[in-house]
């Protein structure tokens, strides 16, 4: 009788192990995708710049300034390591965009030319999957992170190797006032 | 009061278990009146019921994606042939977390979409021509979200789940009434015997009544869902008030898929326990609360 107690009993513990173990790395997974994913779509809009400051010279030649701090923005992402650098970069790519756009708008001929229209289109969804890859990869985190302070997940956290993530947050909310890429 | 998406999400999905616990009480009402009726020793219909059912709507449910497609005459379309949709439904995948779905266009003028498949890797969703001329980019990511939640909560299950009882609650209540005619009974309790009679008439019309009621649980919750992945209520809203004011309804008004219709092709103004839907209204003031609710949590 106490044997097939304690045998009831490991074998429950053996199954919460294993159920705490399999959850907290389906979080892991999903935190390493969700960055993985907001990564593919900074690499996208980054290869989209070079594309847009030819459309852009083409029309608008004395528009150097703008052209440069689009370059540089671009440059900044690609040398970024940590999560925080990444999305301070990020950032600043986008108030840069931001500002070729409201220069685009005093050049007619820009505006109408069908390679500025499929890029405006391109950038418009780089830029909201941009901010949906950060969402997922910021809910994943929140997901984990709050794991691995709850009982009983928070006992099996050195089991499966499980630590604490960096959210991803653009520290200047200013590029958020810049107008929206597009949406006309 | 604040409705936020996350109490819609989890009031819903306590609903939908509920309806399908009801299903089940039905489906063994059925078989005891059944076993009342014809004693048992015919109790073999019971299997055979199960059986049919189970063929017929697991079939279709697990060759949905192509099944619908046909009778819809659906196209599926690729990111050349419209780069706008298409950039539209891969940013609600990324934001859902989902693979991309496979895209398809129906040549009609009235504007409605629809998604299908029996899980998020054969997933497809379809748009109308006339959904995609009258909708603004906010408004189709809204749509979008919509269908990229069925997808997510797994809807075409869901509703085979439904399909199923209700098809299995319809069979076995026709044989059960046909074979009562031709068994002898020996002394049996009067009452109990009219008690049968009554749910043998009346449980087919209660597993219809269910189904849909499930449909609509299901549709509320894909509106919840859907502002969870886009954690903006406006663009559905809008879509729904374009739907509200554009009177068109799809061509192909087949029973048999009007369940996966954004808004329904087959429910009248008036309201009904039969409508796979709740009324458009209903879902607008709905969102319009989650919009006052203010910004949700980043």
């Amino acid at each position: 009788m106490v044997l097939a107690i304690i045998a009831v009993v490991i074998v429950a513990v053996l199954l919460i192990a294993v159920w705490q173990f399999n959850r907290l790395r389906r979080f892991m997974v999903n935190v390493d995708e969700g960055y993985a994913q907001i990564e593919v779509q900074l690499t996208r809009r980054a290869d989209l710049i070079p594309n847009l400051v030819e459309t852009v010279k083409g029309y608008a030649k004395h528009e150097s300034a703008v052209l440069e701090a689009v370059t540089n923005a671009r440059a900044a992402v690609k040398d970024a390591d940590t999560v925080s650098q990444t999305a301070a970069a990020d950032g600043a790519l986008t108030s840069a965009i931001g500002g070729v756009m409201i220069v685009a708008e005093n050049y007619p001929d820009l505006k109408a030319s069908s390679n500025f229209l499929q890029l405006q289109e391109e950038l418009t969804t780089t830029e909201n999957k941009v901010a949906f890859a950060r969402q997922y990869y910021n809910e994943s985190v929140r997901a984990l992170n709050t794991a691995l302070v709850t009982v009983p997940s928070m006992f099996f956290a050195g089991l499966a190797k499980a630590t604490k993530r960096e959210f991803y947050e653009v520290p200047d909310e200013g590029h958020r006032l810049t107008p929206d890429v597009g949406f006309s | 009061m604040s409705v936020s998406f996350r109490a819609q999400e989890s009031k819903n999905k306590k609903k939908t278990v509920m309806l399908l616990f009801f299903m089940f009480i039905i489906v063994v009402a059925a078989i005891w009146a059944v076993a009342q009726l014809t004693g048992n020793g015919s109790f073999w219909v019971v299997p055979i019921a199960v059986g049919i059912a189970l063929i017929g709507v697991w079939g279709s449910y697990w060759s949905s994606d192509k099944l619908v497609l046909k009778m819809t005459g659906a196209h599926v379309i690729s990111h050349s042939d419209a780069p706008l949709l298409f950039n539209v439904v891969d940013e609600v995948r990324i934001a859902a977390g989902l693979p991309m779905p496979t895209v398809a266009i129906v040549d009609d003028p009235a504007p409605n979409a629809f998604a299908t498949g029996r899980n998020p890797e054969h997933a497809v969703i379809a748009f109308t021509t006339g959904l995609l001329e009258v909708m603004d980019r906010e408004e189709l990511q809204g749509v979008t979200a919509h269908e990229m939640a069925h997808v997510g909560n797994r809807d075409t299950l869901v509703m085979a789940v439904a399909a199923t009882t209700a098809g299995l609650v319809a069979i076995i209540a026709d044989i059960g009434l046909r074979m009562t005619l031709f068994t002898r009974r020996d002394n049996n309790n009067p009452i109990l015997l009219i008690v049968s009679l009554v749910v043998l008439l009346l449980a087919p019309i209660a597993a219809l009544m269910l189904r849909s009621s499930v449909s609509r649980k299901r549709e509320s919750l894909a509106d919840a869902t859907a502002v969870a992945f886009t954690r903006n209520p406006t663009g559905l809203r809008r879509a729904l008030e374009t739907l509200d004011a554009n009177s068109a309804v799809v061509h192909s008004r087949s029973t048999a898929v009007s369940h996966v219709w954004i808004e329904s092709p087959l429910d009248g103004k008036t309201k009904s326990m039969f409508d796979t839907h709740p009324p458009l209204s209903e879902r607008i003031a709905i969102l319009r609360t989650m919009e006052q609710s203010g910004p949700p949590p980043q």
